[in-house]
């Protein structure tokens, strides 16, 4: 045996020692061994886990805390068509489709409403840009989006100070859902269609031999494994992008939030106003709360889900300034989540350098509305490899050059 | 003396929200097993008094249920304000 040949043996030996002790690890850990292991229990990891478990693969989901403890249980439970990416406007549609029929694919109440969405526009600029908005998302099949003048605006919502206003891009057909049935009830079908859940389960490290995943080891020494591995991790995709050392280009922003006690519902749709001292909020029509939120300027990156006085103080301004009648509703309880922006605005979904480790994440703060459709593309995706061209958008590997406007 | 581990459809836990024994029970039957859990898959403790009577209640539930001490069951977090406060009155506040 000449030196080359000497060297290809070695290495052969190793591969197929490797190998062999890999099996014997996997006979040993039948109990931790599933087709699919998802990592996060939000409405991405919940979502994609629901899809590919009803395709008849066992699945293995994982969250270093409770379900919905993470973006998706933080969230303010809006649900809207109206995005200039064509890619989340088809989604979006599939989505409110998906939504108007969960409480019978679930088998839970997810207090879907089409209670629709306003945006507003005071200048302009805004309503031209929101004209050309409308026009891309009628050409992308959203038939009921259109623009309102302000007495048309008035009359949708009787109670708006229309001081100032222009009008607005209005979808009726916009709406709104309670995420946490909505991530319980897929974790519940997961279960019933033979997956696991493991809560308080942090994953510490992807396993990974030739170039493929096998599986992971958590905080506490386990390892599980299957043939394919879901980063579904939100504000953490990166971390645990890094972990398998793949780059994902998600940074965690931090939000706050606030919502009142329950009052009588008033048909109010969620008001959004872009405006440097606007904010975005609805009314549930399951219990009657308002909910809203405004984005920071300048933004606060990180995970920190810390509460400032300054928003509690500033948001009912921003709210009372559009809906002046809501002056008396209390407030009842304030926090802060994280929205998982991308550069671009848009979500990923792909396949990664490392064979059988995808990322579905990144959605920047519309992660609970695109989830239901995203996951199920996501899932025919994993499960068959054929890429829905709804996905386009969202490759790992793009130029993150053009925005969604609306986000 | 009643047997505890019974489930209660009538006995109400978080009276803001209609939460009754029964419903918290199921909760843990589901797989809750922390107070944060149980709030949100039962919405007991998002009322109006977010918490104040039942998250005593639900700790203790929740310990029995699972064999272990009220003290090992965290209680889930406090949020201001911690009482509700109008719009028009923390609109009004300065900072």
């Amino acid at each position: 045996m000449n030196r080359q040949d000497a060297k290809v043996a070695k290495v052969f030996n190793n591969v197929k020692h490797s190998l062999g002790s890999l099996r014997l690890r996997r006979k040993r850990n039948m109990s931790h061994t599933s087709d699919i292991i998802i990592i996060g229990g939000g409405i991405a990891g919940t979502a994609t886990g629901y899809y590919l478990a009803k395709a008849g693969l066992k699945v293995a989901l994982f969250d270093k805390g409770y379900l919905c403890s993470g973006s998706t249980g933080r969230c303010i439970g809006g649900v809207r068509q109206q995005f200039t990416s064509e890619s989340s406007i088809k989604l979006m549609m599939e989505s409110v489709r998906l939504f108007s029929g969960m409480d019978e694919e679930l088998g839970v109440e997810v207090h879907w409403h089409p209670g629709g969405y306003l945006f507003l526009a005071h200048d302009e600029a805004k309503k031209k840009a929101f004209l050309e908005n409308i026009r891309i998302q009628q050409a992308a099949g959203l038939k009921d989006v259109r623009w309102v003048d302000a007495a048309e605006a008035k009359e949708i919502v009787p109670l708006l100070n229309t001081e100032g206003l222009l009008g607005g891009s209005y979808c009726p057909t916009d709406g709104q859902a309670y995420p946490f049935a909505v991530v319980g009830g897929y974790a519940q079908r997961i279960k019933q269609l033979g997956g696991s859940i493991h809560t308080f389960t942090e994953v510490a490290g992807i396993l990974q031999q030739g170039g493929k995943a096998l599986g992971i080891r958590t905080s506490d020494g386990r390892e599980f494994f299957a043939d394919k591995i879901v980063n579904c991790a939100g504000p953490w995709a990166k971390d645990i992008g890094r972990l398998a050392g793949i780059e994902i280009p998600v940074e965690p922003e931090r939000h706050e939030a606030l919502i009142t006690e329950g009052v009588e519902y008033l048909g109010i749709p969620m008001l959004v106003d872009y405006r440097a001292d606007g904010g975005y909020f609805q009314q549930f029509k399951h219990n009657g709360q308002f909910i809203g939120c405004y984005t920071p300027v300048p933004n606060v990156p990180g995970t920190s889900c810390d509460s400032t006085f300054e928003f509690l103080t500033e948001m009912p301004r921003r709210m009372l300034k559009l809906v002046p009648a809501l002056s008396e509703v209390k407030v009842i309880r304030q926090w802060a989540g994280s929205y998982e922006m991308t550069p671009d605005g848009n979500p990923i979904v792909d396949g990664t350098d490392l064979e059988g480790f995808y990322v579905v994440a990144g959605f920047c703060g519309h992660g609970f509305m695109l989830g239901p459709a995203t996951g199920r593309e996501a899932a025919a995706f994993i499960a068959t490899g054929k890429r829905s061209p709804l996905l386009t958008d969202f490759a790992l590997k793009r130029s993150y050059a053009s925005r969604e406007a609306m986000k | 003396m009643k047997d505890r581990n019974m489930a209660d459809k009538e006995l109400i836990i978080c009276r803001c929200e209609d939460v009754t024994e029964a419903e918290v029970l199921a909760a843990i039957e589901q797989g809750a097993a922390t107070a944060d859990e149980v709030k949100r898959l039962t919405r007991a403790g998002m009322g109006h008094c977010q918490g104040r009577t039942c998250r005593r209640l639900i700790n203790q539930i929740l310990a029995r249920r699972l064999g272990q001490k009220p003290a090992e069951q965290k209680p889930v977090t406090q949020r201001s304000p911690l009482q509700p406060v109008s719009l028009k009155i923390l609109a009004d506040s300065k900072d």
